[in-house]
């Protein structure tokens, strides 16, 4: 072959930078589109992202790819797979993809801002990849879910979800929209592929793929796999940014942008993979718990990749150690309590031997948590269904959309984080979520939560009016998936027999 | 253990279209976000408060170009990314065949000197040109208000990044076989200041800051890229007559491109005038005001070719005649 290696042209292709002169530059890259940070354009053009592949060598890898994903799953759509499965994965897989595949696919749009808006040809040239990229795992998600639609019809919300009202889709709108959609090309480069490509991708993709193995779902397993590969590349875009900002006056920028973007997606994460990694993954195939993997992948490799760059890890270091072992638990009494407002069949994972698992990982959890659940059981156990509802509304936070929560039992420190402004009060769960809020009042205080929008007439007084603004039809509102049957594990057992299994 | 489940054919969403949807469909629309609320696009502050909000507004909302349901497009290839990749990577193996067959037989030392000027002052300096296209496709999938349209502009960008590559790649090509020349030095100064370039460059410096969306692909996609990639066609005419047939193919690729993304652009000008009579009048003003911009720079570029008589002519009575096909 007579063919020139990558390295002999593909520098090239990066001298891709002109000086307008029809146009004024800023009218080019005005805000809030750009942001060059008063950083000189040849500080930008030295952006040189650590993992290089051409147009040529992607479509052919990423075909090769979509072969491999897509023939497993022509395998196994055979294989009954879906039917067999327990009731907590397919909560599981249903809070997966009702989440992930709009939103992956609306990432298209956030790269494309960096594509049209940065000054530096080389993350331009990286994130046309991303744009495709993140077509890919929109598609290929959607596909995947849609075999599980003539089966169970909750999987409709992977297509309808984008478009509701609902307040877990609001929560996680909100998030992405703030760190991806709303900011410059150089901040969103920034906080879209450290704060959550980098961040926690592994989390979804690589923790969740190792259960989905465990599980026997090789469908889900490769997809995830395969996804996780487009992320590990794409996501090298926000390293050389940060590093460009630091070395030219602007750690301060860098700093902050990292803080917010890393805080709105742990709250997401934790929500989302928290409850699918430590209650929804059946028992006997957990690899670890979100705490195990947080530790490990998040706090530890993500924490040196910050400092490594030249970065502080963020002021909130504690409180993310505190919170990785309650903000989920907290949530996920919360999801269950109020399971109707949700379009898949919630899972409470706190039979028996569950909570010998949850104790085992999180101990205190029995005489926190449990006592809530405790209680629920104890309403299921003799009929009181409707107890296990509360009445009241939660209180939701002016920031990441979900309950405010504190630590049931002896722990119970509630503390009232919250911001006056315009004779209206702001809630927040945490110090950070406020702190994000108070850094640009401007950008949040017009948002409404789910809860605002109860008491400002935005929804209707008629119970039904609450599930109509969501979306929601009466076919369509949570119960539990078991239909309280896990609660027979507890019958099994005496009042002092329970009180050893579950501590 | 649990209740029955209940099954569904196919998403609610398409599920009024009786009949089977394609895969296409599954796995292409109703993606969006960020068409739901004039005020508030993105989920965060309503406009006039948060400046994106704003901008989505103004330049999507109240565009002049409407539709009451944007996200009923469909691309009339009904290309999906799996579909895009494999296609390409067909392409691409073609591609990398020509440059091998080429430069084995030592295809540029052949070269004649002056064919050898006009590829150092026409053809390389392309690869800024792809740049601007490149970035025209991604303003235009980010600003999109349907899940549909995003896919289209998605694909276009990564074509226009394709031919960026390509074209760098035959730089560096010539650049060995003639380092005495300018290639892979002076393509930038070409762009910034050769006569032959300033028409296209201006054209798409305007069009790139054309921000109401639909403006933006009147002008990026019905005029500039149009115009654009035909003086693409002429160059690769005026090849054959110097004996570079490896530009002459590589450009016929480039252009099978170009020709997909006339016809999702053709196929969305048909929507928006099939659903509301004024897109008719919106679009032709457009097209009109972009035009003369066009014609302007295509004349600019063919002027410099050699041997090349009444090619302007050509190329702007081909853009024109895609303008008359549009249903406009």
């Amino acid at each position: 072959m007579a063919l020139l290696q990558m390295e002999e042209w593909y520098d090239l292709a990066r001298e891709t930078n002109w000086t307008p002169r029809y146009v004024p530059e800023d009218e080019l890259y005005p805000l809030p589109m750009s942001n060059d940070f008063g950083i000189p354009v040849e500080k930008w053009e030295s952006f040189d992202e650590p993992y290089k592949v051409t147009y040529r060598d992607y479509v052919q890898s990423q075909r090769d790819k979509d072969i491999g994903a897509y023939s497993v799953k022509a395998a196994l759509a055979r294989s009954d797979f879906f039917r067999k499965a327990s009731p907590h994965w397919k909560a599981l897989l249903a809070l997966h993809f009702s989440a992930v595949c709009w939103a992956e696919f609306h990432s298209a749009s956030a790269f494309a801002r960096m594509t049209r808006f940065s000054r530096s040809p080389g993350m331009r040239n990286m994130a046309t990849f991303g744009t495709l990229d993140e077509i890919r795992h929109g598609q290929i998600q959607i596909y995947f879910a849609y075999e599980f639609l003539k089966h169970d019809a909750v999987f409709d919300w992977c297509h309808k979800s984008s478009k509701t009202e609902n307040w877990i889709i609001i929560s996680l709108r909100h998030a992405l929209d703030d760190i991806a959609h709303t900011r410059d090309a150089t901040s969103a480069a920034i906080m879209l592929n450290m704060g959550l490509e980098q961040a926690f991708t592994n989390l979804q993709f690589v923790a969740l793929s190792a259960d989905a193995a465990k599980c026997g779902d090789h469908t889900f397993a490769t997809m995830l796999q395969s996804i996780q590969t487009d992320e590990a590349r794409h996501a090298q875009i926000g390293e050389p940014m940060v590093r460009i900002m630091v070395e030219n006056g602007r750690k301060k920028e860098a700093q902050q942008m990292v803080e917010i973007a890393f805080w709105r997606m742990w709250k997401q994460f934790s929500a989302l993979s928290g409850i699918g990694m430590d209650y929804y993954t059946p028992l006997e195939h957990r690899e670890s718990s979100l705490k195990d993997f947080m530790e490990e992948w998040v706090i530890g490799q993500f924490g040196r990749t910050v400092e490594a760059l030249g970065l502080d890890l963020p002021w909130y270091w504690d409180i993310l150690k505190h919170d990785i072992s309650t903000f989920h638990h907290a949530n996920q009494i919360g999801v269950y309590v109020y399971r109707a407002t949700e379009w898949w069949r919630p899972i409470a994972g706190t039979s028996p031997e569950e909570r010998e698992w949850l104790e085992e990982k999180y101990p205190g959890w029995n005489a926190t948590y449990g006592k809530c659940w405790d209680t629920i059981a104890d309403n299921i156990r003799h009929g009181n269904y409707d107890k296990t509802v509360p009445v009241a509304p939660p209180l939701i936070c002016n920031m990441c959309g979900l309950e405010v929560t504190g630590t049931a039992g002896e722990n119970w420190q509630p503390v009232n984080h919250h911001v006056d402004i315009d004779d209206r009060r702001y809630h927040f769960c945490s110090e950070p979520c406020k702190w994000i809020f108070e850094l640009e009042p401007e950008r949040y205080k017009g948002h409404k939560s789910i809860i605002d929008r109860v008491f400002d007439g935005t929804i209707g007084p008629e119970p039904d009016d609450f599930y109509e603004y969501m979306g929601q039809s009466p076919a369509e509102r949570g119960v539990d998936g078991y239909d309280y049957q896990w609660i027979d594990g507890y019958d099994d057992l005496s009042s002092d027999g329970l009180k050893r299994a579950v501590g | 253990m649990t209740a029955k489940l209940r099954g569904m054919k196919t998403w609610s969403k398409l599920a009024k279209n009786r009949r089977r949807p394609s895969e296409y469909e599954i796995v292409t629309t109703n993606l969006q976000t960020r068409n739901r609320h004039r005020d508030q696009a993105y989920e965060l502050s309503p406009a006039p408060d948060l400046a994106m909000n704003d901008w989505y507004r103004k330049h999507v909302f109240d565009s002049p170009l409407q539709h009451d349901d944007w996200e009923e497009f469909r691309d009339p290839d009904s290309l999906i990314y799996r579909v895009y990749t494999r296609s390409q990577d067909g392409q691409e193996e073609y591609i990398d065949g020509l440059l091998n067959e080429h430069n084995l037989i030592g295809h540029d030392g052949d070269l004649p000197p002056e064919w050898l000027d006009t590829l150092e002052k026409l053809y390389t300096p392309r690869r800024y040109l792809q740049t601007t296209l490149q970035m025209g496709a991604a303003y235009l999938l980010q600003i999109a208000p349907a899940s549909t349209i995003t896919a289209c502009g998605g694909f276009q960008e990564g074509d226009e990044f394709r031919w960026l590559q390509r074209i760098v790649y035959r730089t560096r090509e010539l650049q060995i076989a003639h380092p005495d020349r300018g290639f892979g030095t002076r393509e930038r100064d070409h762009w910034e200041n050769e006569p032959a370039w300033q028409g296209l460059r201006e054209l798409m410096e305007r069009a790139l800051v054309a921000y109401d969306w639909g403006e933006s692909f009147v002008a990026i996609n019905l005029v500039a890229k149009v115009a654009a990639d035909e003086t693409l066609r002429e160059l690769a005419s005026t090849a054959r007559r110097f004996r570079d047939p490896l530009l002459a193919s590589l450009a016929d690729n480039q252009l099978q491109d170009c020709d997909r993304s006339r016809r999702w652009s053709a196929g969305l000008v048909k929507f928006c005038t099939d659903a509301k009579e004024e897109n008719k009048a919106v679009i032709r003003d457009w097209i009109d005001q972009w035009t003369p911009l066009a014609r302007t720079a295509i004349t600019a570029y063919c002027a410099a070719l050699p041997e090349s008589e009444h090619s302007a002519e050509s190329v702007i009575a081909r853009m024109q005649a895609y303008h008359r096909s549009l249903e406009t």
